[in-house]
């Protein structure tokens, strides 16, 4: 009796929150499972249209002529504003204040992750550590946030309504709310050979993820596509949010990025010596006959850097982009009209995306940052006495 | 025409299956990394937060082969 059990002196509480995860558990298992024909079974998923370009995220929404603001670029801004955000009001005021406990979600998963890459930064690159490891966490905050933001409730399903058009299969919409939202009936699709190739384009199924936790619905806005409330036989639905890295785009710009500041970063540290890597003359007048192998090593070695760029931006794309539609085609299996996998499946698999996320972060940073502290190393120690 | 339209879909189909093969060389690929690293983690059980962090880097990478081959059956099944 020395201690005194303070659990006791709370009354017991029910928890509040899980009423709330499972009145949307059994709303998405309505939905998905069109139990009793709910709503007409309008809100089941629907086969998602798969477009690998990104496109404009509003009809009509053009930065430059040519140039539209893709549903993309616009999710990447909105990501790197939050992050911003981040820096800005969570993590500054409390290293200005001083304090020596942080007080701060936000802070304290900073730290933990800047102090492991700072502690894997300096052990890999050494004396050039502080350049690298500004760039490469730039980096890894950048993928991080993108990939974060991706798992938002609102990506990918919700847009405008677009006709149908090319190899896409169409379906016909339903207004809901009294005509302020469409959504796509996933068992009227549009036979493809009675659609009209200029006046009514075929119809886009979209996907629609009706998971336990967030009840994702296709909601298509009208658009000058398709622009009253009467219901579309043949349309699809454009997102308006659509994850930074599925566009390869975003990944190939990263990577060409990254690539340069590792010449760069050469230079640096080398002087112009550095493209002595790639142009191995002196070594054929040393060494006549053995140069010549390492004259073409080096040729090599710079065709492996245009082979870097091209790995660099396929293994974020790939990763992200057939994450997505691997959520997307689950959760809209139908076995002969019934979904079953559509209530609990893409719960699963967005924590799978959260995870593989964070770890292609991680892995395109380590690697930007290994690349660069090989690029600063000389690589004449073999060749010469000392180094170069 | 209709025939060359089955006869297109029917090949994406076949194309986007025979793509897949790869990423038996991605399971095997994984299969030796966690293997060593086991090993190791075996033999020196004091060095396991190093050998895990080398261990994921290393899956990510054999993984990303097998998405290689998962994006080509996409591309050729949807594009």
């Amino acid at each position: 009796m020395t201690t005194h059990d303070h659990a006791e002196d709370k009354p017991r509480r029910i928890g509040f929150k899980r009423w709330i995860f499972l009145g949307l558990m059994i709303l998405g298992a309505l939905m998905a499972w069109n139990v009793g024909g709910f709503w007409g079974g309008i809100w089941r998923p629907v086969p998602p249209a798969v477009i690998l370009p990104a496109e404009p995220a509003w009809p009509g929404l053009y930065l430059l002529p040519g140039v539209p603001l893709t549903n993309t670029m616009l999710s990447t801004l909105i990501a790197t504003l939050l992050l911003f955000a981040v820096a800005l009001f969570a993590v500054q005021p409390h290293v200005r204040s001083g304090q020596e406990v942080p007080s701060n979600f936000f802070y304290h998963v900073m730290e933990v992750g800047v102090e492991f890459f700072w502690n894997t930064a300096q052990s890999v690159a050494g004396k050039w550590a502080r350049p690298i490891f500004a760039f490469s966490m730039s980096i890894f905050l950048v993928v991080l946030m993108v990939n974060l933001f991706k798992l938002v409730p609102i990506h990918e399903t919700v847009g405008y309504v677009k006709k149908g058009h090319g190899n896409i299969q169409g379906y016909a919409t339903v207004p809901v709310f009294g005509g302020a939202l469409h959504l796509l009936d996933g068992s009227n699709p549009f036979p493809k050979d009675q659609r009209e190739e200029h006046s009514a384009e075929a119809s886009h199924a979209e996907g629609e993820d009706a998971s336990h936790s967030e009840s994702e619905a296709a909601h298509g806005e009208e658009s000058e596509y398709w622009n009253s409330t009467e219901p579309c036989p043949d349309c699809e639905i454009v997102p308006t949010f659509r994850g930074a890295a599925t566009d390869l785009n975003f990944t190939a710009s990263l990577a060409i990025v990254t690539m340069l500041m590792v010449q760069v970063f050469g230079v640096m540290a080398l002087g112009p010596g550095y493209f002595v890597k790639f142009f191995n003359v002196t070594t054929m007048i040393k060494k006549p006959i053995f140069g010549l192998i390492d004259f073409l090593v080096g040729i090599l070695e710079l065709i492996s850097e245009i082979a870097k760029v091209l790995s660099f931006s396929l293994r974020l794309f790939g990763v992200i982009f057939a994450g997505t539609l691997l959520l997307s085609i689950v959760s809209t299996l139908s076995f002969g009209g019934a979904q079953p996998t559509a209530f609990f499946v893409p719960g699963l698999l967005l924590g799978l995306e959260l995870f593989v996320g964070i770890i292609q972060a991680y892995v395109f940073s380590t690697l930007a940052l290994t690349f660069m502290s090989q690029a600063t190393v000389s690589h004449h120690g073999d060749d010469h006495a000392e180094a170069h | 025409m209709e025939f060359n339209d089955i006869f297109l879909q029917a090949m994406r189909y076949i194309g986007a299956g025979l793509a897949v093969i790869g990423v038996a060389g991605a399971g095997a690929g994984i299969g030796i990394v966690v293997g060593g690293a086991v090993q190791a983690m075996a033999r020196n059980p004091d060095f396991t937060p190093t050998i895990q962090t080398n261990m994921i880097l290393g899956i990510a990478f054999a993984e990303a082969v097998a998405i290689y081959a998962l994006a080509v059956a996409l591309i050729i099944l949807f594009v």
